[in-house]
């Protein structure tokens, strides 16, 4: 077994331990948190296959993706901040403003 | 002449005035009628002197077509429209004076005041019209104004009800009348008064003699309207409900003179038929009404009853085509009777009574109007000197000539007449007053033959009328006085001779005189005794006989009852049956097509409300089904986004390596 495909293992452990913590999280953080690790899973694998190909365009994705993560972590954070002062709570399964 | 013109049309414009700013005028309104007809005496007097020459004064236009000479109307004046001028005006003036005082606290005088001055104005106009369709609008206005007048005071339902029989009766006369122009219009192709004696001679050339017997009877006919004479004198005892002046202008001076007027003006239409009827309903009539003006036990009846009466007496003379005679008794009786029924009038104004069963005394408190209802007594029950006694001097004479046996007959019902006037005055302004005045408590209706026994009248609060009331009468009372001297051998029967009549008889009747005398003498002892005294003159076995022609008479010989059961009530129960055809039949139509459009929109709402309403809102409410399906998507819950988002994104993954 090469280490890349044990590197891909590991993405693909870290990508869907994310989906199952946004799957089962109900803290508004901890979906934070998921999404965080969604995100350098798919960085992490940018930077495994710009090196498999040898392209630095990949890596220079990973770079977007930090800065990304780091504005979403900003705007998520705000939103938290938001929900847990006009409703009183940050469940995300107690929010429901979205019902039809 | 168009001086002519302004006889009637100055009342006529007093009309106008009163009518439209009447109310404003206040206490002047009176006095511009007045003035008004003041200067219609002012015009007929300056006429005199042309018409005692024997002049015709007349003023034609054209109207409609000009070239038509059927229909080219005018006014003219002869000796017989001057008297009649004259009569109204001076009749009218006095008469309007009187009311002034008698109509003081009406709040409605100057209404009053508006609908005198165009009686005044119909009635000159009846009188001057020289065409038989100029006459019978007249003829109409002042029966217009009758009815106005008579239920003047419409608040009362007796009065309404007279002024509705009396426009109703009179206009079953009317429409004779009419029939008589139209008859005549269509037979003999002129309507011009002037022509009236070619008219007959046209019609008995062309030997058409019945047609002229039925073209006068039914001109007479509009004359027993007017005149109440019978069948159709019902209206005028009933008329008495006006005021008191309207009674003695319109149902004794002047309107119910107008078919004597008439009569006496188509005398040349009327064969020798037609004059016998004439004169057989004058009789009866003066009959009739005499002995029912015994019995009566209202003023007012009393005196209505008798104007009938002498109205009929007028009648008997022209039945005897005495015109002459017939007018004098006319213009005399205006100012008598106006008179009685003006001092009838001033009575009634002091004590607020006309039953004279309850009245009596009055001698004392009102020395003037006893004084000069007196003088009019003692003129129309025909004592010599006084007026009434010349008129009838002149029927009586006229009449002899015809048919000798009518004159006795007539010196009978001066008996009557006598007895009927004194009776009038005796039981008013002697004896005494039976029943205290209080209103609501009297024995009514019937008259009993007992002596005055019951209570005394209190007399303290009834004084003399006003002064304003109280003159005209003492002018009508010079007139009741002298006026017969016109037609007398002091005058050289000046008046026959204005008539253009020449005069057979002339000086001094002697017997006659006497038996006139005697008559007016009988008729007062008659009604001291009985009517006064209560003492019945009749032998034990006559007197049921007597108490039942007593019943009779005071019942009118129960003409209105007759009417009431032959003509009104059948009337009546033809109009409820075409009232219930109407509410039954005509109505049930028209309801049921009303009904089946209401149907019919029902159906057509049913329609609307399922098919067409149903399919729009199953639309919408399709809509709504699936928009509720759709919103189950929509939980809110963030997770199940995910599960599905994620879901998605692997079944495409999955999809698209496979």
């Amino acid at each position: 077994m090469s280490v890349f495909r044990l590197l891909l293992l590991l993405n693909c452990a870290l990508f869907s331990l994310g989906v199952y913590g946004m799957l089962t999280r109900r803290h508004a953080i901890g979906l934070l948190l998921a999404i965080e690790l969604i995100l350098n899973a798919a960085a992490l694998n940018f930077v495994l296959f710009g090196r498999l190909f040898g392209q630095a365009q990949a890596q220079a994705f990973a770079l977007f993706i930090i800065a990304l993560a780091a504005c979403e972590a900003v705007v998520g954070l705000a939103i938290v901040m938001s929900l847990a002062r006009s409703a009183n709570t940050i469940l995300a399964d107690r929010v429901q403003l979205l019902k039809g | 002449m168009r001086e002519l013109a302004c006889i009637p049309l100055l009342p006529f414009a007093a009309f106008v005035i009163l009518i439209f700013f009447g109310r404003r005028l206040k206490g002047v309104a009176p006095f511009v009628s007045i003035a008004a007809l003041a200067g219609a005496i002012g015009i007929t007097c300056s006429l005199l002197d042309a018409v005692a020459h024997g002049q015709t004064l007349s003023l034609r236009w054209a109207w409609l077509a000009r070239e038509a000479p059927l229909w080219s109307v005018g006014l003219r004046v002869d000796g017989l429209s001057w008297l009649m001028l004259a009569v109204v005006t001076v009749i009218g003036t006095l008469i309007q004076l009187y009311s002034v005082g008698y109509m003081r606290d009406d709040p409605r005088a100057s209404r009053f005041f508006a609908y005198l001055s165009l009686f005044c104005a119909s009635m000159l106009l009846l009188v001057l019209a020289d065409h038989f369709v100029l006459l019978y609008a007249g003829w109409e206005l002042v029966g217009l104004c009758s009815y106005l007048l008579i239920s003047f005071w419409f608040e009362k339902p007796q009065a309404a009800a007279a002024g509705r029989k009396a426009f109703l009766t009179t206009r079953l006369g009317d429409t004779g009348f009419l029939l008589g122009i139209l008859l005549l219009a269509a037979v003999a192709g002129e309507l011009h008064l002037d022509r009236i004696e070619a008219i007959r001679w046209k019609l008995l050339l062309q030997h058409q003699g019945g047609l002229l017997t039925v073209a006068s009877l039914l001109v007479f006919f509009g004359a027993v309207g007017k005149s109440a004479q019978i069948p159709l004198h019902v209206w005028l005892p009933d008329a008495m409900e006006g005021p008191t002046p309207v009674s003695a202008l319109i149902h004794a001076a002047t309107m119910v003179a107008a078919g004597v007027y008439l009569v006496a003006r188509t005398l040349p239409l009327f064969t020798a038929e037609s004059l016998q009827i004439v004169l057989g309903i004058g009789l009866a009539t003066h009959l009739l009404a005499g002995t029912v003006a015994l019995t009566q036990t209202d003023i007012k009846r009393v005196l209505a009853y008798s104007t009938i009466s002498q109205l009929g007496l007028m009648f008997v003379a022209l039945g005897a085509e005495a015109v002459g005679a017939a007018m004098f008794h006319l213009f005399t009786h205006a100012f008598f009777k106006a008179l009685l029924f003006l001092g009838a009038g001033s009575v009634i104004h002091a004590t607020h009574e006309q039953e004279l069963s309850r009245l009596g005394g009055l001698s004392r408190a009102m020395p003037f109007t006893a004084g000069l209802m007196l003088i009019a007594s003692v003129s129309m029950s025909g004592l010599p000197i006084f007026s009434g006694f010349w008129s009838k001097d002149a029927i009586l004479l006229a009449v002899g000539h015809r048919a000798p046996w009518l004159p006795p007959i007539l010196l009978a019902s001066a008996v009557i007449t006598a007895a009927y006037v004194f009776r009038l005055y005796l039981l008013c302004f002697h004896g005494r007053g039976r029943v205290p005045f209080s209103p609501g408590h009297a024995p009514q209706g019937k008259m009993d033959m007992s002596p005055i026994s019951v209570g005394k009248m209190d007399l303290s609060p009834i004084s003399e009328s006003p002064w304003v009331m109280v003159l005209p009468m003492a002018v009508l009372g010079l007139g009741a006085i002298f006026g017969g001297f016109l037609g007398s051998p002091a005058t050289h029967y000046a008046f026959f001779h204005f008539l253009g009549e020449h005069v057979s008889h002339e000086g001094v009747d002697l017997p006659l005189l006497a038996a006139s005398a005697l008559a007016a003498a009988l008729g007062f002892f008659l009604a001291w005794q009985i009517g006064l005294q209560g003492r019945v003159p009749l032998p034990a076995g006559l007197r049921p006989l007597g108490h039942r022609l007593y019943e009779l008479a005071y019942h009118k010989y129960y003409i209105d009852e007759l009417y009431d059961l032959a003509i009104i009530r059948p009337f009546l129960a033809m109009t409820q049956a075409l009232s219930r055809f109407d509410t039954s039949v005509i109505d049930g139509a028209v309801n049921g097509a009303g009904r089946l459009g209401w149907e019919l929109g029902q159906l057509k709402q049913r329609f609307d409300q399922t098919v067409v309403d149903g399919f729009v809102n199953g639309v919408a409410r399709a809509a709504q089904r699936l928009g509720a399906l759709g919103r189950q998507l929509q939980t809110g819950v963030i997770h199940q986004y995910l599960l599905v988002v994620i879901g998605a994104a692997v079944t495409i993954a999955l999809i698209t390596t496979w």
